[in-house]
Protein backbone atom coordinates (compact mmCIF):
# COMPACT_ATOMS: atom_id res chain seq x y z
CA UNK A 1 0.00 0.00 0.00
CA UNK A 2 1.26 3.42 -0.90
CA UNK A 3 2.27 5.95 1.71
CA UNK A 4 0.74 9.43 1.54
CA UNK A 5 2.60 12.72 1.85
CA UNK A 6 1.72 16.40 1.97
CA UNK A 7 3.80 17.83 -0.85
CA UNK A 8 2.68 21.43 -0.67
CA UNK A 9 0.19 23.76 1.00
CA UNK A 10 -1.04 27.26 0.30
CA UNK A 11 -3.49 29.45 2.20
CA UNK A 12 -5.11 32.84 1.76
CA UNK A 13 -5.60 35.14 4.72
CA UNK A 14 -9.09 34.58 6.11
CA UNK A 15 -10.84 37.86 5.36
CA UNK A 16 -13.72 39.66 3.66
CA UNK A 17 -13.12 39.50 -0.08
CA UNK A 18 -15.79 41.71 -1.58
CA UNK A 19 -13.94 41.88 -4.89
CA UNK A 20 -13.61 38.12 -5.34
CA UNK A 21 -16.01 35.24 -5.86
CA UNK A 22 -15.53 31.69 -4.67
CA UNK A 23 -13.71 30.52 -7.81
CA UNK A 24 -11.34 33.51 -7.56
CA UNK A 25 -10.49 32.47 -4.01
CA UNK A 26 -10.00 28.82 -4.91
CA UNK A 27 -7.69 29.73 -7.82
CA UNK A 28 -5.89 32.21 -5.58
CA UNK A 29 -5.07 29.48 -3.08
CA UNK A 30 -4.09 26.98 -5.80
CA UNK A 31 -1.79 29.55 -7.43
CA UNK A 32 0.41 29.23 -4.36
CA UNK A 33 1.09 25.66 -5.52
CA UNK A 34 1.89 26.62 -9.12
CA UNK A 35 5.36 25.12 -9.01
CA UNK A 36 4.25 21.87 -7.40
CA UNK A 37 1.38 21.23 -9.82
CA UNK A 38 3.59 22.01 -12.81
CA UNK A 39 5.84 19.14 -11.70
CA UNK A 40 3.13 16.82 -10.38
CA UNK A 41 -0.01 16.92 -12.45
CA UNK A 42 -2.95 16.19 -10.08
CA UNK A 43 -4.91 13.04 -10.95
CA UNK A 44 -8.00 14.19 -9.04
CA UNK A 45 -9.27 17.52 -7.72
CA UNK A 46 -11.39 17.63 -4.58
CA UNK A 47 -13.26 20.74 -3.48
CA UNK A 48 -14.17 21.08 0.19
CA UNK A 49 -17.13 23.42 0.47
CA UNK A 50 -20.23 23.35 2.64
CA UNK A 51 -22.59 26.14 1.76
CA UNK A 52 -22.19 27.10 -1.93
CA UNK A 53 -25.82 26.35 -2.88
CA UNK A 54 -26.99 28.97 -0.40
CA UNK A 55 -24.08 31.42 -0.44
CA UNK A 56 -23.31 31.64 -4.15
CA UNK A 57 -26.26 29.85 -5.80
CA UNK A 58 -23.73 27.49 -7.32
CA UNK A 59 -23.25 23.77 -7.81
CA UNK A 60 -20.78 21.93 -10.05
CA UNK A 61 -18.05 24.18 -8.63
CA UNK A 62 -15.40 21.46 -8.61
CA UNK A 63 -15.71 21.13 -12.40
CA UNK A 64 -15.60 24.91 -12.80
CA UNK A 65 -12.39 25.11 -10.79
CA UNK A 66 -10.79 22.13 -12.57
CA UNK A 67 -11.64 23.41 -16.05
CA UNK A 68 -10.43 26.91 -15.13
CA UNK A 69 -7.10 25.28 -14.36
CA UNK A 70 -7.19 23.23 -17.56
CA UNK A 71 -7.27 20.03 -15.51
CA UNK A 72 -9.17 17.33 -17.41
CA UNK A 73 -9.43 15.06 -14.42
CA UNK A 74 -12.19 13.82 -12.13
CA UNK A 75 -13.24 16.76 -9.96
CA UNK A 76 -15.51 16.15 -6.99
CA UNK A 77 -16.86 18.13 -4.07
CA UNK A 78 -17.20 16.87 -0.52
CA UNK A 79 -19.86 18.38 1.72
CA UNK A 80 -20.22 17.61 5.42
CA UNK A 81 -20.96 21.02 6.81
CA UNK A 82 -17.92 22.49 8.50
CA UNK A 83 -16.28 19.04 8.36
CA UNK A 84 -16.19 19.22 4.55
CA UNK A 85 -12.44 19.85 4.79
CA UNK A 86 -11.87 16.76 6.90
CA UNK A 87 -14.01 14.66 4.57
CA UNK A 88 -12.04 15.94 1.55
CA UNK A 89 -8.80 14.88 3.23
CA UNK A 90 -10.28 11.48 4.09
CA UNK A 91 -11.36 11.04 0.45
CA UNK A 92 -8.00 12.14 -0.96
CA UNK A 93 -6.14 9.88 1.45
CA UNK A 94 -8.29 6.91 0.39
CA UNK A 95 -7.63 7.54 -3.33
CA UNK A 96 -3.88 7.67 -2.72
CA UNK A 97 -3.76 4.72 -0.36
CA UNK A 98 -5.67 2.55 -2.81
CA UNK A 99 -3.48 3.57 -5.75
CA UNK A 100 -6.40 5.01 -7.70
CA UNK A 101 -4.52 8.32 -7.75
CA UNK A 102 -0.86 9.24 -7.35
CA UNK A 103 -1.60 12.87 -6.58
CA UNK A 104 -4.70 14.69 -5.37
CA UNK A 105 -5.21 18.44 -5.27
CA UNK A 106 -7.51 19.46 -2.40
CA UNK A 107 -8.92 22.96 -2.34
CA UNK A 108 -11.18 24.30 0.40
CA UNK A 109 -13.15 27.45 -0.41
CA UNK A 110 -16.03 29.27 1.25
CA UNK A 111 -17.70 32.70 1.05
CA UNK A 112 -19.51 33.69 4.25
CA UNK A 113 -19.00 37.44 4.46
CA UNK A 114 -21.51 38.62 1.84
CA UNK A 115 -24.46 38.30 4.23
CA UNK A 116 -25.99 40.07 7.21
CA UNK A 117 -25.69 38.04 10.42
CA UNK A 118 -29.29 36.80 10.60
CA UNK A 119 -29.21 35.58 7.02
CA UNK A 120 -25.96 33.74 7.61
CA UNK A 121 -27.47 32.22 10.76
CA UNK A 122 -30.24 30.90 8.52
CA UNK A 123 -27.74 29.33 6.12
CA UNK A 124 -25.74 27.73 8.93
CA UNK A 125 -29.00 26.38 10.41
CA UNK A 126 -29.17 24.09 7.37
CA UNK A 127 -26.93 21.89 9.51
CA UNK A 128 -29.98 21.14 11.70
CA UNK A 129 -32.60 18.51 10.91
CA UNK A 130 -35.04 19.88 8.35
CA UNK A 131 -38.42 18.85 9.69
CA UNK A 132 -38.18 20.01 13.27
CA UNK A 133 -35.11 21.91 14.50
CA UNK A 134 -34.72 24.08 11.41
CA UNK A 135 -38.40 24.98 11.35
CA UNK A 136 -38.71 26.03 14.98
CA UNK A 137 -36.06 28.70 14.40
CA UNK A 138 -33.13 27.13 16.23
CA UNK A 139 -29.70 28.58 15.66
CA UNK A 140 -26.37 26.82 16.05
CA UNK A 141 -25.47 29.22 18.86
CA UNK A 142 -28.70 28.39 20.76
CA UNK A 143 -27.73 24.76 20.63
CA UNK A 144 -24.17 25.46 21.77
CA UNK A 145 -25.55 27.68 24.57
CA UNK A 146 -27.54 24.73 25.93
CA UNK A 147 -24.43 22.55 25.77
CA UNK A 148 -22.51 25.27 27.60
CA UNK A 149 -25.06 25.48 30.43
CA UNK A 150 -24.98 21.72 30.89
CA UNK A 151 -21.17 21.79 30.87
CA UNK A 152 -21.11 24.53 33.52
CA UNK A 153 -23.42 22.51 35.72
CA UNK A 154 -21.64 19.18 35.22
CA UNK A 155 -18.17 20.52 35.99
CA UNK A 156 -19.06 23.39 38.29
CA UNK A 157 -17.32 25.99 36.15
CA UNK A 158 -18.35 29.60 35.53
CA UNK A 159 -18.16 31.81 32.48
CA UNK A 160 -14.57 32.78 33.30
CA UNK A 161 -13.54 29.19 32.47
CA UNK A 162 -14.69 29.61 28.85
CA UNK A 163 -13.05 33.05 28.56
CA UNK A 164 -9.69 31.24 28.63
CA UNK A 165 -10.33 30.07 25.09
CA UNK A 166 -10.83 33.37 23.18
CA UNK A 167 -8.09 34.92 25.30
CA UNK A 168 -5.53 32.33 24.15
CA UNK A 169 -6.83 32.15 20.56
CA UNK A 170 -6.46 35.89 20.05
CA UNK A 171 -3.03 35.75 21.59
CA UNK A 172 -2.03 33.06 19.08
CA UNK A 173 -3.67 34.80 16.13
CA UNK A 174 -1.91 38.08 16.88
CA UNK A 175 1.23 36.41 15.51
CA UNK A 176 -0.45 34.66 12.56
CA UNK A 177 0.16 36.36 9.22
CA UNK A 178 -3.01 34.75 7.80
CA UNK A 179 -5.36 35.53 10.71
CA UNK A 180 -8.62 37.43 10.25
CA UNK A 181 -8.70 38.89 13.79
CA UNK A 182 -5.02 39.57 14.34
CA UNK A 183 -5.25 41.23 17.75
CA UNK A 184 -5.07 40.33 21.41
CA UNK A 185 -8.00 40.80 23.74
CA UNK A 186 -8.20 40.97 27.54
CA UNK A 187 -10.52 38.79 29.59
CA UNK A 188 -12.62 41.71 30.74
CA UNK A 189 -13.51 42.59 27.14
CA UNK A 190 -14.39 38.94 26.46
CA UNK A 191 -16.59 38.67 29.54
CA UNK A 192 -18.45 41.91 28.76
CA UNK A 193 -18.93 41.27 25.03
CA UNK A 194 -22.37 41.16 23.41
CA UNK A 195 -24.63 38.25 24.39
CA UNK A 196 -25.50 36.12 21.35
CA UNK A 197 -27.42 33.32 23.06
CA UNK A 198 -27.00 33.41 26.80
CA UNK A 199 -24.43 32.38 28.11
CA UNK A 200 -22.65 32.50 24.73
CA UNK A 201 -21.11 35.87 24.02
CA UNK A 202 -19.62 37.31 20.86
CA UNK A 203 -16.10 36.23 21.80
CA UNK A 204 -17.26 32.63 22.23
CA UNK A 205 -18.24 32.43 18.57
CA UNK A 206 -16.24 31.83 15.40
CA UNK A 207 -15.21 34.77 13.21
CA UNK A 208 -17.12 34.04 10.00
CA UNK A 209 -15.37 35.15 6.85
CA UNK A 210 -14.16 34.10 3.39
CA UNK A 211 -11.18 31.92 2.69
CA UNK A 212 -9.49 29.32 0.57
CA UNK A 213 -6.64 26.89 1.11
CA UNK A 214 -5.04 24.29 -1.13
CA UNK A 215 -3.01 21.16 -0.47
CA UNK A 216 -1.24 18.75 -2.77
CA UNK A 217 -1.18 15.17 -1.47
CA UNK A 218 0.93 12.61 -3.30
CA UNK A 219 2.22 9.08 -2.97
CA UNK A 220 5.82 8.44 -1.87
CA UNK A 221 7.24 8.17 -5.38
CA UNK A 222 6.04 11.64 -6.39
CA UNK A 223 6.88 13.15 -3.00
CA UNK A 224 10.55 12.29 -3.68
CA UNK A 225 10.57 14.75 -6.59
CA UNK A 226 10.53 17.56 -4.04
CA UNK A 227 13.54 18.40 -1.97
CA UNK A 228 11.70 19.89 1.00
CA UNK A 229 11.40 17.84 4.17
CA UNK A 230 8.62 15.32 3.80
CA UNK A 231 5.45 15.35 5.86
CA UNK A 232 3.70 12.01 6.04
CA UNK A 233 -0.03 11.56 6.56
CA UNK A 234 -0.05 8.76 9.12
CA UNK A 235 -3.74 8.07 8.77
CA UNK A 236 -7.20 9.64 8.60
CA UNK A 237 -10.15 8.41 10.67
CA UNK A 238 -13.76 9.50 10.76
CA UNK A 239 -16.98 8.95 12.68
CA UNK A 240 -20.61 10.14 12.68
CA UNK A 241 -22.89 10.11 15.68
CA UNK A 242 -25.66 12.73 15.72
CA UNK A 243 -26.65 15.32 18.27
CA UNK A 244 -25.50 14.83 21.77
CA UNK A 245 -25.83 17.51 24.38
CA UNK A 246 -23.27 16.31 26.90
CA UNK A 247 -20.50 14.63 24.91
CA UNK A 248 -19.06 14.46 21.40
CA UNK A 249 -19.11 10.77 20.64
CA UNK A 250 -17.98 11.15 17.01
CA UNK A 251 -14.88 13.06 18.14
CA UNK A 252 -14.11 10.47 20.80
CA UNK A 253 -14.40 7.58 18.34
CA UNK A 254 -12.42 9.27 15.58
CA UNK A 255 -9.68 10.05 18.13
CA UNK A 256 -9.47 6.56 19.62
CA UNK A 257 -6.85 5.23 17.14
CA UNK A 258 -4.56 8.19 18.03
CA UNK A 259 -4.51 7.69 21.77
CA UNK A 260 -0.80 6.71 21.75
CA UNK A 261 0.22 9.13 18.99
CA UNK A 262 1.07 12.02 21.33
CA UNK A 263 1.11 14.93 18.88
CA UNK A 264 3.28 17.93 19.80
CA UNK A 265 0.57 20.28 18.57
CA UNK A 266 -3.04 20.04 17.45
CA UNK A 267 -5.61 22.05 15.51
CA UNK A 268 -9.27 21.65 16.51
CA UNK A 269 -12.58 23.04 15.20
CA UNK A 270 -13.51 25.59 17.87
CA UNK A 271 -16.84 26.83 16.53
CA UNK A 272 -17.74 27.89 20.11
CA UNK A 273 -15.66 28.04 23.29
CA UNK A 274 -17.76 25.21 24.72
CA UNK A 275 -17.21 23.05 21.64
CA UNK A 276 -13.45 23.61 22.02
CA UNK A 277 -13.71 22.40 25.62
CA UNK A 278 -15.85 19.39 24.65
CA UNK A 279 -13.46 18.38 21.85
CA UNK A 280 -10.42 18.63 24.14
CA UNK A 281 -12.28 16.63 26.81
CA UNK A 282 -12.83 13.86 24.24
CA UNK A 283 -9.21 13.70 23.05
CA UNK A 284 -7.56 13.06 26.37
CA UNK A 285 -7.46 16.38 28.21
CA UNK A 286 -8.74 16.40 31.77
CA UNK A 287 -12.52 16.64 31.60
CA UNK A 288 -13.92 19.92 32.82
CA UNK A 289 -10.43 21.41 33.06
CA UNK A 290 -9.18 21.23 29.48
CA UNK A 291 -9.34 24.97 28.85
CA UNK A 292 -6.99 25.69 31.75
CA UNK A 293 -4.10 23.95 29.98
CA UNK A 294 -4.25 25.30 26.46
CA UNK A 295 -1.33 27.73 26.65
CA UNK A 296 1.12 24.88 27.36
CA UNK A 297 -0.38 22.20 25.17
CA UNK A 298 0.05 23.93 21.78
CA UNK A 299 -3.60 23.79 20.74
CA UNK A 300 -4.63 25.96 17.77
CA UNK A 301 -1.44 27.95 17.34
CA UNK A 302 -3.22 29.47 14.33
CA UNK A 303 -5.74 31.19 16.59
CA UNK A 304 -8.50 28.79 15.56
CA UNK A 305 -11.91 29.63 14.17
CA UNK A 306 -12.15 32.19 16.93
CA UNK A 307 -9.37 34.43 15.63
CA UNK A 308 -7.60 32.96 12.60
CA UNK A 309 -11.15 33.00 11.33
CA UNK A 310 -13.86 30.61 10.21
CA UNK A 311 -14.10 29.88 6.47
CA UNK A 312 -16.92 27.27 6.74
CA UNK A 313 -16.22 23.98 4.97
CA UNK A 314 -12.71 25.12 3.98
CA UNK A 315 -11.60 25.10 7.62
CA UNK A 316 -10.25 21.54 7.69
CA UNK A 317 -8.03 22.30 4.69
CA UNK A 318 -6.63 25.33 6.53
CA UNK A 319 -5.96 23.17 9.58
CA UNK A 320 -4.03 20.59 7.55
CA UNK A 321 -2.08 23.32 5.71
CA UNK A 322 -1.17 24.96 9.03
CA UNK A 323 -0.05 21.66 10.50
CA UNK A 324 2.10 21.01 7.42
CA UNK A 325 3.67 24.46 7.76
CA UNK A 326 4.39 23.79 11.43
CA UNK A 327 6.16 20.55 10.57
CA UNK A 328 8.20 22.14 7.79
CA UNK A 329 9.03 25.22 9.86
CA UNK A 330 7.34 27.53 7.37
CA UNK A 331 4.31 28.68 9.39
CA UNK A 332 4.14 32.47 9.48
CA UNK A 333 3.00 32.73 13.06
CA UNK A 334 3.51 31.14 16.45
CA UNK A 335 5.67 28.04 15.89
CA UNK A 336 5.18 24.72 17.66
CA UNK A 337 8.06 23.60 19.84
CA UNK A 338 9.52 20.15 19.03
CA UNK A 339 7.26 19.84 15.99
CA UNK A 340 7.63 16.19 15.05
CA UNK A 341 4.00 15.08 15.09
CA UNK A 342 0.82 17.09 14.60
CA UNK A 343 -2.89 16.28 14.60
CA UNK A 344 -6.00 17.86 13.13
CA UNK A 345 -9.57 17.39 14.36
CA UNK A 346 -12.05 18.53 11.68
CA UNK A 347 -15.70 18.55 12.75
CA UNK A 348 -19.00 20.19 11.87
CA UNK A 349 -19.85 23.14 14.09
CA UNK A 350 -21.64 21.06 16.75
CA UNK A 351 -19.36 18.02 16.68
CA UNK A 352 -21.74 15.49 15.10
CA UNK A 353 -19.14 14.23 12.66
CA UNK A 354 -15.39 14.18 13.09
CA UNK A 355 -12.30 13.46 11.03
CA UNK A 356 -8.91 13.10 12.66
CA UNK A 357 -5.66 13.37 10.76
CA UNK A 358 -2.19 12.56 12.10
CA UNK A 359 0.97 13.95 10.49
CA UNK A 360 4.63 13.32 11.12
CA UNK A 361 7.94 14.38 9.63
CA UNK B 1 -37.72 32.58 3.22
CA UNK B 2 -39.73 30.03 1.29
CA UNK B 3 -42.65 28.18 2.85
CA UNK B 4 -43.94 25.51 0.48
CA UNK B 5 -47.23 23.66 1.12
CA UNK B 6 -45.91 20.16 0.23
CA UNK B 7 -43.17 20.51 2.82
CA UNK B 8 -45.61 21.60 5.50
CA UNK B 9 -48.07 18.86 4.55
CA UNK B 10 -45.63 15.95 4.80
CA UNK B 11 -44.36 17.35 8.09
CA UNK B 12 -47.75 17.66 9.76
CA UNK B 13 -47.42 14.81 12.24
CA UNK B 14 -44.04 16.04 13.46
CA UNK B 15 -45.01 19.66 13.93
CA UNK B 16 -48.75 19.46 14.65
CA UNK B 17 -48.91 16.47 16.97
CA UNK B 18 -45.32 15.90 18.08
CA UNK B 19 -45.15 12.38 16.64
CA UNK B 20 -42.04 10.25 17.15
CA UNK B 21 -41.18 6.69 16.19
CA UNK B 22 -40.61 4.02 18.81
CA UNK B 23 -38.40 1.01 18.21
CA UNK B 24 -40.09 -2.39 18.66
CA UNK B 25 -36.75 -4.04 19.39
CA UNK B 26 -35.11 -1.74 21.95
CA UNK B 27 -37.89 0.68 22.87
CA UNK B 28 -35.93 3.84 22.02
CA UNK B 29 -37.72 6.87 20.63
CA UNK B 30 -36.56 8.76 17.55
CA UNK B 31 -37.64 12.36 17.04
CA UNK B 32 -38.14 13.73 14.45
CA UNK B 33 -39.59 10.34 13.41
CA UNK B 34 -37.65 8.07 11.08
CA UNK B 35 -38.48 4.63 9.71
CA UNK B 36 -35.43 3.28 11.52
CA UNK B 37 -34.20 3.29 15.11
CA UNK B 38 -31.16 5.54 15.62
CA UNK B 39 -30.06 3.50 18.67
CA UNK B 40 -30.04 -0.10 17.38
CA UNK B 41 -30.67 0.25 13.64
CA UNK B 42 -33.86 -1.79 13.63
CA UNK B 43 -36.37 -0.94 10.89
CA UNK B 44 -39.22 -2.25 13.07
CA UNK B 45 -40.57 1.00 14.42
CA UNK B 46 -44.04 2.32 15.08
CA UNK B 47 -45.32 5.87 15.17
CA UNK B 48 -46.17 7.22 18.56
CA UNK B 49 -47.73 10.52 19.51
CA UNK B 50 -45.75 12.09 22.34
CA UNK B 51 -47.58 13.45 25.39
CA UNK B 52 -46.14 16.93 24.97
CA UNK B 53 -45.58 17.10 28.73
CA UNK B 54 -42.16 17.36 30.21
CA UNK B 55 -39.60 19.01 32.45
CA UNK B 56 -37.30 21.88 31.60
CA UNK B 57 -33.67 20.77 31.98
CA UNK B 58 -32.09 24.07 31.01
CA UNK B 59 -32.66 26.98 28.63
CA UNK B 60 -30.99 29.78 26.70
CA UNK B 61 -32.13 33.27 25.80
CA UNK B 62 -31.22 33.85 22.16
CA UNK B 63 -30.71 37.45 21.06
CA UNK B 64 -29.14 36.84 17.67
CA UNK B 65 -31.77 35.03 15.62
CA UNK B 66 -32.38 33.96 12.02
CA UNK B 67 -33.98 35.81 9.13
CA UNK B 68 -37.74 35.42 9.51
CA UNK B 69 -37.65 35.18 13.30
CA UNK B 70 -36.72 38.79 14.11
CA UNK B 71 -40.20 39.60 15.43
CA UNK B 72 -39.92 36.85 18.02
CA UNK B 73 -36.49 37.95 19.27
CA UNK B 74 -35.13 37.48 21.81
CA UNK B 75 -36.29 33.85 21.97
CA UNK B 76 -36.11 31.39 24.85
CA UNK B 77 -35.10 27.88 23.77
CA UNK B 78 -35.50 25.12 26.31
CA UNK B 79 -33.92 21.69 26.57
CA UNK B 80 -36.88 19.57 27.65
CA UNK B 81 -37.08 16.01 28.93
CA UNK B 82 -40.45 14.71 27.82
CA UNK B 83 -42.27 12.32 30.13
CA UNK B 84 -41.51 9.53 27.64
CA UNK B 85 -37.83 10.03 28.55
CA UNK B 86 -36.54 11.67 25.38
CA UNK B 87 -34.98 15.12 25.21
CA UNK B 88 -35.98 17.75 22.69
CA UNK B 89 -35.17 21.42 22.19
CA UNK B 90 -38.10 23.78 21.68
CA UNK B 91 -38.97 27.48 21.81
CA UNK B 92 -40.63 28.56 25.07
CA UNK B 93 -43.56 30.97 24.81
CA UNK B 94 -45.64 33.10 27.19
CA UNK B 95 -42.64 33.45 29.48
CA UNK B 96 -43.43 36.10 32.10
CA UNK B 97 -40.55 35.49 34.43
CA UNK B 98 -37.14 33.87 34.03
CA UNK B 99 -37.73 30.10 33.53
CA UNK B 100 -36.44 27.80 36.27
CA UNK B 101 -34.65 24.52 35.72
CA UNK B 102 -36.99 21.74 36.69
CA UNK B 103 -40.17 23.61 35.72
CA UNK B 104 -43.00 21.58 34.18
CA UNK B 105 -43.78 22.43 30.56
CA UNK B 106 -46.38 21.46 27.96
CA UNK B 107 -46.61 21.65 24.18
CA UNK B 108 -48.79 24.28 22.52
CA UNK B 109 -49.70 24.92 18.89
CA UNK B 110 -48.33 28.23 17.63
CA UNK B 111 -47.29 30.22 14.58
CA UNK B 112 -43.68 29.48 13.62
CA UNK B 113 -43.00 31.84 10.73
CA UNK B 114 -44.53 33.73 7.83
CA UNK B 115 -43.30 33.65 4.24
CA UNK B 116 -42.23 37.21 3.40
CA UNK B 117 -43.20 36.76 -0.28
CA UNK B 118 -46.48 34.86 -0.43
CA UNK B 119 -47.76 35.38 3.13
CA UNK B 120 -48.12 31.65 3.88
CA UNK B 121 -47.95 30.88 7.60
CA UNK B 122 -46.26 27.83 9.05
CA UNK B 123 -47.55 26.49 12.38
CA UNK B 124 -45.90 24.12 14.77
CA UNK B 125 -45.07 23.16 18.32
CA UNK B 126 -43.71 25.41 21.04
CA UNK B 127 -43.78 24.89 24.80
CA UNK B 128 -45.11 26.90 27.71
CA UNK B 129 -44.39 26.73 31.42
CA UNK B 130 -47.18 25.10 33.44
CA UNK B 131 -45.61 25.83 36.78
CA UNK B 132 -42.30 27.59 37.05
CA UNK B 133 -40.75 25.97 40.09
CA UNK B 134 -37.17 24.96 40.52
CA UNK B 135 -36.61 21.24 40.96
CA UNK B 136 -33.29 19.52 40.85
ZN1 LIG C 1 -33.91 0.24 18.59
Amino acid sequence: MSEVFVTGASILKVDRYYENNIIDLAIGAISGLAEEISIVHPDILILANAYSESTTEQVLLSEKIASSLGLRVPAIRTEQGDASGGSAIFTAYSFLKSGIAKSVLIVGAEKLSDFPTNHLNDILAENLDEEYSYRIGMTQSSYAALQMKLYMKTYGVGYDYFAEWPYQMHKNASENHYAYLKFQVDKDTIMKSQIISDPIRLFDTAARADGAAAILLTNGELARKFSESKVKVENVYGSSFGYSMRELVAVREAWLPWRDFKPNFIEIHDSYSVIAAMILDEIGFERGKSLYNIADSQVNLSGGLKARGYPGGATGVYQLAEAYMQLTGTFKGKRAKNAERGAVVSTDDLGKVAYTIGLSR
Amino acid sequence: MKILPPKIWRNKETQYSLTATQCQSCGAYTFPPRHVCNKCGSFKVTKKKLSGKGTLITFTYTHQVRTGFERDAPIYFGLIRLDEGIEIVAPLVDVDEEPKEGARVEAVFRKLRVDSHNGLIEYGTKFRLIDNEQRN
